[in-house]
């Protein structure tokens, strides 16, 4: 498994940075400005696709928490931590970017709008969970104490989303939904362009990230500190 | 042991010790008294900004005294190695979590009935007519910080820096409970109809079931070798 890893990632990553890079020649000097929010809609083209993958990130965090509380894997565990640590990067770029936009759209950088709230709580789960993660020597305490949180964080994330939107919401819509695309096609193929490039970076790096956590275990156990269950 | 009789012997338990140590509970409401003086002295209030204030002070000192509450919890447990022996025990792991849920629930909940008059007092407040409401507010709301509190404290329990991950976890995943509980409570001084915040008990009542189920669930995966 870690060798398929690191057979493919690369292409992962190449393919990725093409994405991005056309996709931004697109977003930021071919497409039109927006007949509302003028040039500063090109923000869009960065914010969307970190929003969206950082949500991806959470969804697998997920999944591999309950895949490992079921078979214990420890490779599904590393693909986990991993996924946080790369998910805190993206929620914090989700954020800031946001917040840039926020300024001259609505006036403020910060408002406690509902996706502002739920995405400072899922920033905030996140980083709990890597806190907790050091706290713990025991590695296979550490990796089931890491999936329950993830576990709770993810049944509890829709409830805040919610009950902050019922509280005061101030977001515009989502312009791609189930309800149709709000957005025209030639503003539409860049953030797909872009969006596909950060899916394909979240990819590379969760995937180099995995490779890293699970041969520092491996060297670990090498080095005789932990006893046992791992196998290449 | 059957299941429920798990659930009783150990809520009773800690109730035993409780009625003899008086630790827990005093610590916390001395705790919750400090917070609303301090809360007091921040905000230099009149009669009409207290009433808005006063949901948020209450919840916030109930959160915080709960927290105290909930991190002793399991810390007593700890001593003659008791959680190994409640481990080894062939008893469910759910009645276990259930046992400790009721002790945490009823704890918080007799240092919020000591504290309520008081805050009835500081904060001349007009409840008597509306005493049922609140007590359900109460309950669905100490339920909802509990449930998942009982789950975050036999984790971090058995790690390092157990008092400063206890809250760090917790907060962040009870915003809703704040959220209802407070929006619930202000609709309840200012005496406005219920149908204006009977979502926020519903979402109380939401979040309890959900999270008891949930921690229940994985409380099994919790003390497990």
């Amino acid at each position: 498994m870690i060798r398929k890893i690191r057979k493919y990632e690369g292409w992962f990553g190449a393919t990725g940075a093409v994405c991005i890079a056309v996709g931004l020649y697109f977003g930021l000097a071919a497409s039109p400005p927006d007949s509302y929010q003028g040039e500063v809609v090109r923000i869009m083209y960065v914010h969307v696709p970190f929003a969206s993958t950082s949500m991806t990130a959470y969804g697998v965090l997920t999944v591999a928490s309950l895949w490992y509380l079921w078979k214990r894997d420890p490779l599904i565990d590393n693909l986990a931590h991993a996924s946080a640590g790369i998910g805190v990067f993206f929620t914090s770029g989700a954020l800031y970017t946001g917040s840039i936009w926020g300024k001259p759209t609505w006036n403020t950088w910060w408002t406690w709008d509902a996706r502002l709230v739920s995405f400072t709580i899922l920033l905030l789960i996140l980083i709990g969970y890597l806190m907790l993660r050091t706290f713990i020597e025991d590695k296979e305490r550490e990796s089931r104490y890491a999936a329950i949180l993830a576990i709770v964080g993810a049944v509890d994330l829709p409830i805040v989303h919610f009950s902050v939107e019922w509280w005061r919401t101030l977001h515009q819509p989502l312009s791609i939904s189930q309800r149709g695309v709000a957005i025209a096609g030639v503003m539409l193929y860049p953030l797909i362009l872009m969006s596909v490039g950060f899916y394909l970076l979240f990819t590379y790096m969760v995937g180099v990230r995995t490779q890293m956590l699970y041969l520092k275990q491996l060297l670990e156990a090498k080095k005789g500190r932990l006893l046992g269950e791992v196998h290449l | 042991m059957n299941f429920f009789n798990v659930i009783r012997w150990l809520a009773w338990k800690d109730l035993l010790s409780e009625l003899r140590s008086r630790e827990n509970i005093s610590s916390m409401f001395f705790f919750a008294l400090i917070v609303i003086l301090i809360f007091s002295f921040s905000f230099s209030m009149d009669q009409q900004t207290a009433k808005e204030l006063m949901p948020g002070i209450m919840w916030v000192a109930f959160v915080f005294t709960g927290i105290i509450g909930l991190g002793k919890s399991f810390t007593a447990e700890l001593q003659n190695d008791c959680l190994e022996n409640l481990q080894m025990n062939p008893i469910p792991r759910g009645a276990i979590y259930l046992g400790k849920l009721a002790s945490n629930l009823l704890f918080m909940l007799i240092v919020e009935v000591i504290l309520f008059p008081l805050f009835v007092i500081f904060f001349n407040l007009d409840v008597f007519e509306k005493l049922p409401l609140f007590v359900l507010i109460l309950t669905t709301g100490t339920l909802g910080v509990s449930a998942v509190g009982t789950l975050f404290s036999a984790m971090t329990v058995q790690i390092r820096a157990r008092e400063v991950m206890l809250p760090i976890l917790l907060l962040p995943l009870i915003v809703p409970v704040m959220i209802g509980a407070v929006e619930a409570t202000g609709g309840v001084l200012r005496s406005e109809p219920i149908s204006l915040y009977r979502q926020w008990i519903e979402l109380l009542i939401i979040f309890d079931v959900i999270f008891t189920i949930v921690s229940f669930w994985l409380f099994e995966f919790i003390l497990d070798h």
